[in-house]
């Protein structure tokens, strides 16, 4: 399933921003950045400025530059760059402020700012490092990533006693139980509809998580029926349910040979 | 008396999880320690040598197989899988920072980041790289993270001393400025 992060990462080669130049300056998109501190290291980059000593004034005038660039608003990256933002102008405001004796060398206001710099400078440093790696393993497949083959032939059953299927369907139950029960559904569906629709999926699924299936199910009633539709099927040796492991899911299949006779039904 | 070496070889093969030294150890009762590891190494070289499709690698601990990265094209082909997705940069981002950092929590994460981590540590978790191992005595209990198995697995690292090190990160960041210049 791609997670939504899993959009193709900017290569390293890329990771400074494509940018062209403008008249005032660089025209870049703010979402190839990975955070505020990501924007903040590429413009102390750009301007070759040590990062020990950060001009606070020009950085944070380059720094609201980008924000206003901006032509799409997303409030919750929107909030950590402009708390980025309130950080650079809090330090101008302590810089600016007389004091009575100056200030000692582990006082500098902007301390607190470096160090953030420094340590997700390192991590994005540390990054490109594990890319290599990954990029190597990625190639390399163990036996613990390769899922079973699913050819054609029946995967071998297991002994299930009635004792676990009942066992998986209590612990369903429970969760179930949790549930609003007030509500009631005017839905009848009988044990013959059901069993249609089950052996349907079955064909056209060829196998079916029994956990995933009766958690799809709108009512209790309606999923205890399916539950009644499997021990129908399996007792009538159309359908194999196989546990792997006790409280673990269950999964269904059609017998091979139950599989043609079933479709004409 | 069985070749050691053969022996080693169906051991590790059979295994889905890295072998360790201590688990062959306690299969090959009475074999001294150095003649299993000289066996080891021996396979080690022979199956990384070229003429074979698979080779034995040291990681997470332990010793596995796995195939070569030369066949990749193949072996996906056969197992159906279209593209094995890398990580997005967030996720690799913030799996560096539990990396280095662990135990962390997901403010603290985030907090190293700058940007919110609540997202990308959810993936990282259904991935099984990252692993809660508890609840940190601050207020509101946050949950602590750290890498799993799984994360040295994917990496191909034997332990967590094998992340890049210090010297290594200033290496690049040096590289990165005379770039820059």
């Amino acid at each position: 399933m791609p997670e939504p992060d899993a959009a193709i990462p900017p290569v390293e080669e890329t990771a400074f921003p494509p940018s062209a130049e403008t008249p005032d300056g660089y025209q870049v998109r703010l979402d190839v950045f990975e955070g505020p501190l990501d924007l903040l290291l590429f413009l102390i980059r750009k301007k070759k400025i040590d990062i020990h000593d950060i001009p606070i004034a020009a950085i944070t005038r380059d720094y609201l530059g980008y924000l206003e660039r901006k032509t799409e608003i997303n409030l919750d990256r929107e909030a950590e760059f402009l708390f980025i933002a309130a950080l650079l102008i809090y330090i101008k405001s302590q810089m600016l402020l007389p004091r009575e004796t100056d200030l000692a060398e582990g006082e500098d206001p902007r301390r607190v700012l470096i160090d953030r710099l420094v340590e997700y400078e390192r991590i994005k440093a540390a990054c490109s490092l594990l890319r290599e790696r990954e990029d190597v393993q990625i190639l390399q497949w163990k036996r613990d990533f390769i899922p079973p083959l699913h050819g054609e032939s029946e995967l071998e059953p297991v002994e299930l006693s009635l004792f676990d299927l009942a066992e998986s369907f209590f612990l369903l139950m429970k969760r179930r139980a949790a549930e609003n029960t007030r509500t009631i559904r005017g839905r009848d569906v009988s044990v013959e509809v059901k069993m249609k629709e089950l052996v349907g999926l079955l064909q056209e699924r060829h196998m079916i998580d029994f956990l995933e299936y009766f958690e799809a199910h709108a009512s209790l009633e309606e999923a205890l029926i399916a539950f009644f539709c499997i021990l129908e099927l399996v007792k009538s040796r159309v359908a194999v349910a196989v546990q792997d492991e006790l409280f673990r899911t269950i999964r269904v299949w059609l017998r091979k040979d139950a599989r043609r006779t079933a479709a004409h039904d | 008396m069985t070749d050691l070496k053969t022996l080693v070889e169906a051991l590790i093969f059979v295994s889905q999880e890295p072998v360790t030294m201590e688990r062959l150890q306690a299969v090959l009762e009475g074999v001294p320690a150095a003649d299993i590891q000289s066996a080891v190494d021996g396979l080690v070289a022979d199956t990384g040598a070229a003429g074979r499709g698979i080779h034995v690698i040291r990681v997470g601990g332990g010793w596995l197989f796995a195939t070569k990265p030369d066949h990749d094209r193949e072996v996906r082909k056969l197992l159906q899988i279209e593209r094995k997705n890398r990580l997005s940069s967030a996720g690799l981002e913030t799996l560096a920072a539990i990396a280095y950092r662990q135990p962390v929590t997901q403010s603290e994460v985030s907090a190293i980041r700058g940007v919110d981590s609540t997202g990308a540590l959810k993936t990282l978790l259904e991935k099984k790289l990252i692993k809660i191992v508890g609840r940190k005595k601050a207020p509101g209990n946050p949950l602590v993270y750290r890498t799993s198995d799984e994360f040295l697995l994917y990496l191909g690292l034997d332990s967590l001393d094998e992340l890049p090190s210090e010297e290594e990160i200033a290496k690049i960041l040096e590289e990165e400025k005379a770039v820059d210049a």
